[in-house]
């Protein structure tokens, strides 16, 4: 039986926000990977990037440095 | 005012009709909470709310316990008894569903945006709660089940739960890339005309 857990979604104002995003994580070996922006999430991209609850810190502080630029942080619930 | 159906152990499509038989009586604020006992009851109701135009919420309570709520935006219009067109009694669950994928990205245009765009759908294929039974994949579309493709990840998943992955062995044999194939199994052309006659649903990015 699949079950939903709880995730990190990152939201961004732009899709060159998030492709920019993406390259960065990965650069820097940050966890994660883009998704279409769940439903019960608004923002004005409908790309996201989705990591593990756990990352919570290290995204705030990565978007603190300028690292990357971003519109929220989200906890939603998804398929694994 | 909230008037409540209890449509538990009803058959389809009596839950739909004792809502709608609620709803034509009601006026605008007014709250109409149905009680089932099947998913299909409710995306039924679903479907009469956006009919009326009204707001719909729904709530699972346990295994086979739902409640709808449905909000009355605008005056009944009574109709009778006469079930609505809208009304599928076959549970969506059991729709033999098959996704077609021919390309490595999603429609024309930027190709960084298209490999986004695919990358996202087939990431949504992996959210849907009933999953799809067969993912059909050919021409440059079998790129994406071979080594080094973006989505090998989220395409296992799929394996993982029942859906069948499966590949063009033409299209692989053409751009040599049998060796490479990362998920799922080799079709020929009758499987894949088959697949899709057999289908009740075809998905296409």
């Amino acid at each position: 039986m699949r079950e939903k857990k709880e995730k990190l979604v990152v939201s961004f104002l732009t899709t060159t926000q998030a492709m920019a995003a993406e390259k960065y994580c990965q650069k820097n070996q940050i966890p994660g990977r883009i998704i279409p922006l769940p439903s019960e999430i608004s923002a004005e991209c409908g790309i996201a990037w989705c990591t593990e609850p756990e990352e919570e810190e290290r995204i705030r502080q990565v978007i603190n440095d300028g690292g990357i630029q971003a519109k929220g942080i989200h906890r939603v619930y998804l398929y694994q | 005012m909230e008037k409540r159906v209890d449509a538990m152990g009803m058959t389809c499509p009596k839950p739909v009709i004792l809502a709608k038989k609620e709803m034509d009586k009601s006026q605008p604020g007014d709250v109409v909470i149905v009680q089932v006992d099947n998913e299909v009851a409710t995306e039924n109701l679903r479907k009469l709310a956006n009919s009326q135009e009204a707001d719909y919420e729904m709530k699972k309570l346990g295994d086979k316990h739902y409640e709808v709520k449905i909000t009355v935006k605008k005056e009944g219009t009574s109709q009778g008894e006469k079930e609505p067109e809208y009304i599928s009694c076959v549970p969506q669950g059991q729709k033999n569903t098959v996704v077609v994928i021919s390309s490595d990205k999603m429609g024309e245009g930027d190709p960084e945006l298209g490999e986004i765009l695919i990358k996202g759908f087939i990431y949504s294929l992996t959210q849907l709660e009933k999953l799809p039974d067969t993912v059909l994949f050919y021409n440059k579309g079998a790129f994406l089940t071979c080594e080094g493709s973006p989505v090998l990840e989220d395409l296992k998943t799929l394996e993982k739960e029942g859906t069948k992955i499966c590949t063009c062995g033409t299209c692989l044999d053409f751009y040599k890339m049998k060796e490479k194939l990362a998920v799922g199994t080799i079709v020929n052309m009758y499987v894949i005309v088959e697949t899709q006659s057999k289908a009740d649903l075809i998905i296409k990015p």
